[in-house]
């Protein structure tokens, strides 16, 4: 049995919203199956005003033992560093975060919002929110980079925009089943076994990439998005493409740019005129490479792919 | 002597999506007076001012992850009435196909994640149907609420099919969408579509087939149906009802009685080449604005929004149009019932005062004989909203569960619809100007304006179904609608109030999506982006 607590901060529940697109397991899964017991979570728990805040003394407190902290959403410290636009529970929401934080096994940030920052701490980050450990590439965040949750560790960062529900409950339930140990993360307190890999690596449009035939334009079949609409799956680390979403596909497969969003620069280019769908170039050159690609490998690789690309490059190969 | 006045504040109400916070006075059991509070900031079109134009697209979906879609749908029609586009018959069919998708989905979430849970309560442990609700819908361990969470996360396989994933896909854009579906795309989603329908729909909420469902027409065809085999009495839907009147949720929760929706799902042949004053006329689901007082409809026209702000934590002239307002956020926040006590605004239509927005405004707008015959009609809801005495707990969320089966039917015909190699995008050319983007969410009316200058936003600004529902005193100090469906219920455990749960779960709320504009550093500066 381990105990779940999961609130939300500057958040749209879009985490939330994931999550619950599980299976194998699913939500209910996790609370059946594997022994989580979710204390209270905003759009599920049953507890209202008062009942609820005896229960989250009875955590702070430690009479209620706090084995998994989930935290979605931005901390909100505006106005001032106080908090008090985003109230919870009768206080700010930034601290209640501070004394669970304190009290719990294991604390996981889930997706962008609580990991970096996300949307809201976008310039001129109106809510002056942070993640909990991060704020965009900045290590420290509302808990600062010296905090290690009671199990040893510090946050565990699932980011993206939302986060992928098997990302989620694949380290719920690592950490129910006592296997919380084994997670290895990568410099950005990701679990790697998820955030290693590319978006890129899986995508139906990694021929045309090699051969740089381009999408031009959106509502096209063919074609790879990474060279006029802006994509970022070369160089943004996530299983997109192998963990497909809502069990069918993803944004790229789709055609929809990768927007990046399991990094902490999410939005790119703080979303500033000319820059959104649109690759962004110096002399014909993207700005930003393929992952471990310098510019004089991308010239070279690209003139032999489009010497190199076969007549059917051309022509649509999804067809109806 | 009457009874001595008690005060509860509940903090938070949870259940509603996002932090809401109520105050209740109660005399002799029930309530009689309310405030209701949005209590969290983020400053989305804080965020927006001076981007690129289109990174509403981005933006706003994240403004609400159980609404994304719907935002979607509002931020690409707003850059399309702003940019002058033109939107193939493909890309209207395949916005609608994602924006009705996303509803189904929030239908059995929304019901048994949120809202059945109450009637678990122990509260109710007195009612003959109690025992059977709690096999049912108790959270995570009961029979149908495990199967209707799970469920819910079918349709919106659909919408991944469209836009790569759900939440958070940003695949409408102006011009049409970014997506060109193969048959096996259609084929794929029809089978998602049956395996909903086989699944739940017909087994679990109805107990008979979409086809019986359809022919009902009144309250009295309802109650025949109810009546006409135990498949139907014992179905979730036929629970709920006999239930819900049981422990008395047709009894509370009335309201103002005047409601508003923006219409949506733009005919795929009628809004090719959007605009602003056109949208009205190109609606399947028609827009309105129905006053159960003079029985009246009228059709809701964006000009008529107005913001109050007097009672909201903004200094600044109140009373505007959402294109003039200047929003200046009052930086300390503090609390006042008899003054400003929420971030949400008094959102209020210039004649008919402050509305209702949600389903079953949508319901009875549905029923009313505006339109024209090619328009959606039913008159159902709003012949039970007659026959009933108005609203209550109970007819608001049967009005929600009730779009059920005609979302379905619009599933099947836009996925009949769409020619696979037709264009579904035409390249717009982007200019300044400004747009208006509006679509019905689950929950309720919702839409964005935005006004491009200069090649960037200069002013972005949305008014969600839940500013409409949570709003604080208007001006003139009249409640909100939600605070007058609070006046009322009866509360029979002060420190477990569920009867306030049931009230605003019935607007299912979101107040993730009430969000204003602030700037905590220049907030006068950044006074013209809001998100309320």
């Amino acid at each position: 049995m381990a105990n779940l607590l999961w609130l939300q901060g500057g958040a749209c529940s879009g985490n939330t919203m994931s999550f619950l697109n599980a299976e194998e397991p699913s939500a209910c899964d996790l609370v059946t199956d594997f022994g989580v017991n979710v204390l209270w979570h905003p759009s599920l728990g049953m507890e209202l005003g008062d009942n609820l805040k005896k229960l989250l003394r009875a955590l702070t407190s430690g009479e209620i033992a706090l084995d998994i902290f989930v935290f979605e959403g931005t901390v909100v410290n505006a106005p001032d560093g106080t908090g008090e636009w985003n109230r919870f529970a009768g206080r700010p929401m930034k601290d209640w975060v501070a004394d669970l934080a304190k009290v719990a096994s294991f604390t996981v940030a889930i997706g962008d919002c609580a990991t970096w920052g996300g949307i809201p701490a976008t310039a001129p980050n109106p809510s002056e929110s942070q993640g909990l450990q991060f704020l965009k590439r900045a290590h420290g965040g509302f808990l600062g980079k010296d905090y290690k949750s009671k199990a040893g560790l510090p946050v565990i960062n699932i980011p993206g925009c939302p986060a992928h529900p098997d990302w989620i409950t694949q380290i719920v339930v690592a950490v129910a089943t006592g296997r919380g140990g084994d997670l290895t993360l990568d410099e950005f307190q990701r679990p790697k076994t998820f955030f290693t890999s590319f978006t890129q690596t899986g995508c139906t449009r990694n021929m045309h990439f090699a051969y740089k035939v381009s999408a031009t334009e959106f509502g096209q079949r063919k074609g790879c998005l990474f060279y006029d609409l802006g994509c970022r799956g070369p160089m943004t680390h996530s299983p997109c493409n192998r963990i497909l979403w809502n069990r069918q596909s993803s944004k790229t497969r789709a055609g929809m740019p990768c927007l990046g969003c399991t990094e902490p620069e999410f939005p790119f280019f703080e979303l500033a005129p000319g820059t959104v769908f649109k690759t962004q170039t110096v002399m014909g050159v993207p700005k930003d490479m393929p992952s471990g690609v310098d510019k004089t490998g991308y010239v070279k690789l690209t003139a032999a792919a489009k010497a190199a690309s076969p007549r059917w490059a051309e022509e649509d190969i999804f067809v109806v | 002597m009457p009874a001595a006045v008690q005060t509860l504040d509940i903090s938070p109400v949870g259940r509603v999506e996002g932090d809401l916070d109520v105050r209740v006075d109660v005399q002799d059991g029930v309530v009689v007076n309310a405030w209701t509070q949005a209590e969290l900031f983020r400053g989305f079109e804080v965020i927006l001012r001076n981007k690129d134009p289109q990174a509403g697209l981005i933006v706003t979906p994240r403004a609400c992850g159980i609404c994304g879609a719907s935002h979607l749908t509002c931020a690409a029609w707003a850059l399309d009435t702003a940019w002058g586009t033109t939107v193939p018959r493909n890309a209207i069919l395949a916005r609608n196909l994602g924006q009705v998708v996303e509803s189904i989905q929030s239908l059995p979430r929304h019901h048994y994640g949120l809202f059945m849970i109450d009637y678990t309560n122990k509260n109710y442990a007195k009612s003959k149907f109690y025992e059977e609700a709690v096999r049912r819908w108790a959270p995570f361990t009961g029979t149908n609420y495990e199967i209707g969470v799970t469920i819910s996360g079918r349709p919106v396989e659909i919408y991944a099919l469209l836009g790569g994933q759900w939440p958070h896909s940003s695949y409408m854009v102006p011009g049409g969408v970014m997506c060109a579906p193969t048959l096996t795309d259609v084929t794929r989603s029809w089978g998602i579509l049956e395996h909903f329908r086989r699944n739940w729909i017909e087994p679990i909420w109805l107990g008979c087939s979409l086809e019986r469902y359809e022919e009902i027409k009144s309250l009295d065809d309802f109650k025949a149906w109810l009546d006409e085999r135990p498949e139907h009495a014992n179905s979730d839907l036929g629970m709920f009802w006999r239930m819900s009147e049981d422990i008395g949720l047709d009894k509370y929760g009335q309201g103002h009685g005047r409601f508003v929706s923006w219409g949506y799902l733009p005919h795929e042949d009628k809004y090719n080449k959007p605009t602003i004053e056109g949208r009205n006329a190109s609606l399947f689901m028609k827009s309105g604005v129905y006053d159960s007082r003079t029985d009246a409809h009228q059709l809701m026209d964006q000009s008529f929004t107005r913001e109050d702000t007097m009672r909201a934590w903004y200094d600044e002239p109140s009373g505007k149009h959402p294109f003039d307002r200047t929003t200046t956020p009052t930086r300390k926040n503090t609390v006042d019932m008899e003054g400003k006590y929420s971030w949400s605004t008094a959102v209020r239509h210039e004649q008919a005062g402050r509305l209702e927005a949600g389903p079953l405004a949508r319901q009875l707008i549905a029923g009313g004989p505006h339109g024209e015959s090619w328009q959606h009609y039913d008159p159902l809801v709003l012949d039970m909203y007659k026959k009933l005495g108005g609203a209550s707990v109970m007819l608001r969320h049967f009005a929600r569960m009730h779009e059920c089966v005609k979302l379905y039917r619009r599933a099947e015909y836009y996925l009949k619809e769409f020619r696979l190699n037709d264009p579904w995008y035409i390249k717009p050319t982007e200019r300044d100007g400004r747009g208006w983007g509006a679509t019905e969410a689950i929950r309720g009316a919702l839409c964005h304006w935005i006004e491009i200058e200069g090649g960037k936003i200069k002013n972005y600004q949305i008014i969600a179904p839940t500013t409409w529902n949570v709003g604080p005193r208007s001006d003139d100090g009249g409640r909100g609608p939600m605070e007058e469906a609070l006046i009322g219920a009866p509360i029979a455990d002060p420190s477990d109030p569920v009867e306030i749960g049931h009230v605003c779960r019935s607007y299912d709320s979101c107040l993730v999506c009430t969000v204003h504009a602030h700037d905590a550093k220049t907030g006068k500066e950044l006074a013209r982006f809001r998100t309320a």
